[in-house]
């Protein structure tokens, strides 16, 4: 053994050596052969999408929660805002919504159905059952009934001890396959490959996930041109700063963003400013149990346009 | 004459032959065209059935899990 084992108290924290020895035996520090499962592969920037692309609306809502038992729930929800026309002109056209969407939700530890449909018959359908303790179905509808505007995806995900695969296939041809390993406790490295029939497009992408206690750092590249980097520092318990750099090699289009996230006794803020001029906020606040306030504005100062968003969430 | 009858002949052996390569072929065709006419179909009615199926088969799954809610609890907008 050419490593020598430091006998220090935090040595399971300190970085292994950069060979990594699969003979792990002879290092107590880290043992590779029992590494933790990684995080599945569409959840990779999961920290950063959560600070930096909060659910922004335009408008009132009002969300009604009601629950039956404790797997099964029924929700209303009524949401008046505006819809946006794309126009030739600078300017932007807007035209008044509004939208009443009843869902209904079962969860069990081995089937969770959720489904939401709205008042002009869209559907909104998902489904998640645990075939077994490894494999896992997950379907994703999204059906109108205007034709040729529907989309639906079936996954199967497969677990192992310290990977994950999932397989994919799509309306509109669509097949996808994705793996992640977990290298080392704090490192998982992961691919996919995608065909679009079509379109008849293919593609390939990598992506990369270091994560610490503290901070956690993505990279993702594809061969559709794009390249997006993400960085989330964990700062204290209730303040956690995150950045995200996009920059699609095709199109020459760059975009980066920063944000914060205070996640505070009775409320929630999270906050962003972009590179394309758009700063936003969202105020989650708890009035007391079961009534939350929502407060969510969005300024985008090159195209001048403005949106703001109040409403309120009652039940759980 | 001998000459035109036996021109005949051949070009009677030759449709003779792709008769039956295209025999083959066309049904294998045909399957195919049949497989992609069915599978579209019955796309189309999964399609129908779970835009209008999917929330009523989860309210029903749902009143029938325990503990069992009732009607009353469902219908009340408290």
């Amino acid at each position: 053994m050419e490593t020598p084992i430091l006998p220090s108290p935090a040595a399971a924290t300190i970085p292994p050596a950069t060979d990594s020895n699969p003979a792990a035996a002879e290092q107590p520090k880290v043992d590779y052969l029992n590494l933790p499962c990684p995080i599945p592969y569409e959840e990779i920037h999961r920290e950063a999408l959560m600070s930096l692309k909060p659910e922004l609306f335009e408008g009132m809502r009002f969300d009604f929660t009601k629950g039956l038992n404790q797997k099964f729930s029924v929700s209303h929800s009524v949401m008046m805002g505006h819809t946006e026309i794309p126009s030739q002109s600078s300017e932007v056209i807007k035209i008044p919504t509004a939208d009443y969407e009843f869902g209904a939700n079962f969860i069990d530890p081995k089937l969770m159905l959720f489904g939401r449909v709205l008042t002009d018959g869209r559907l909104n359908a998902r489904l998640k059952c645990d075939l077994s303790d490894n494999l896992t179905l997950k379907a994703n509808a999204q059906l109108t009934n205007e034709p040729h505007m529907s989309h639906g995806t079936f996954n199967f995900d497969c677990k192992g001890s310290d990977y994950r695969t999932q397989f994919q296939l799509g309306n509109g041809g669509l097949l996808g396959a994705s793996y992640i390993q977990s290298l080392t406790p704090h490192l998982s490295l992961g691919g996919e490959v995608f065909w679009a029939g079509q379109h008849r497009k293919s593609g390939i992408g990598y992506t990369a996930r270091y994560n610490t206690d503290k901070m956690v750092a993505t990279g993702k590249v594809a061969s559709t041109g794009m390249v997006a980097l993400s960085y989330v520092q964990k700062v204290s318990e209730k303040v956690s700063l995150a950045s995200d750099f996009m920059y699609n090699y095709m199109s020459r289009d760059v975009t980066a963003s920063f944000g914060y996230d205070y996640i505070l006794r009775q409320c929630r803020l999270r906050g962003k400013i972009d590179s394309g001029g758009v700063v936003s906020a969202l105020l989650e606040e708890r009035f007391s149990m079961g009534l939350n306030f929502l407060l969510s504005a969005e300024i985008d100062h090159k195209k001048k346009d403005h949106k703001f968003g109040f409403g309120l969430t009652v039940g759980e | 004459m001998a000459s035109k009858v036996s021109l005949k002949a051949g070009k009677g052996k030759v449709v003779k032959k792709s008769a039956a390569a295209d025999e083959d072929e066309g049904r294998a065709a045909v399957a195919a065209k049949f497989v992609k006419e069915w599978s579209t179909w019955a796309m189309k009615k999964a399609k129908v059935i779970t835009h209008y199926g999917f929330i009523p088969m989860v309210i029903i799954i749902g009143m029938n899990s325990d503990p069992k809610p009732s009607l009353s609890q469902l219908l009340s907008p408290v």
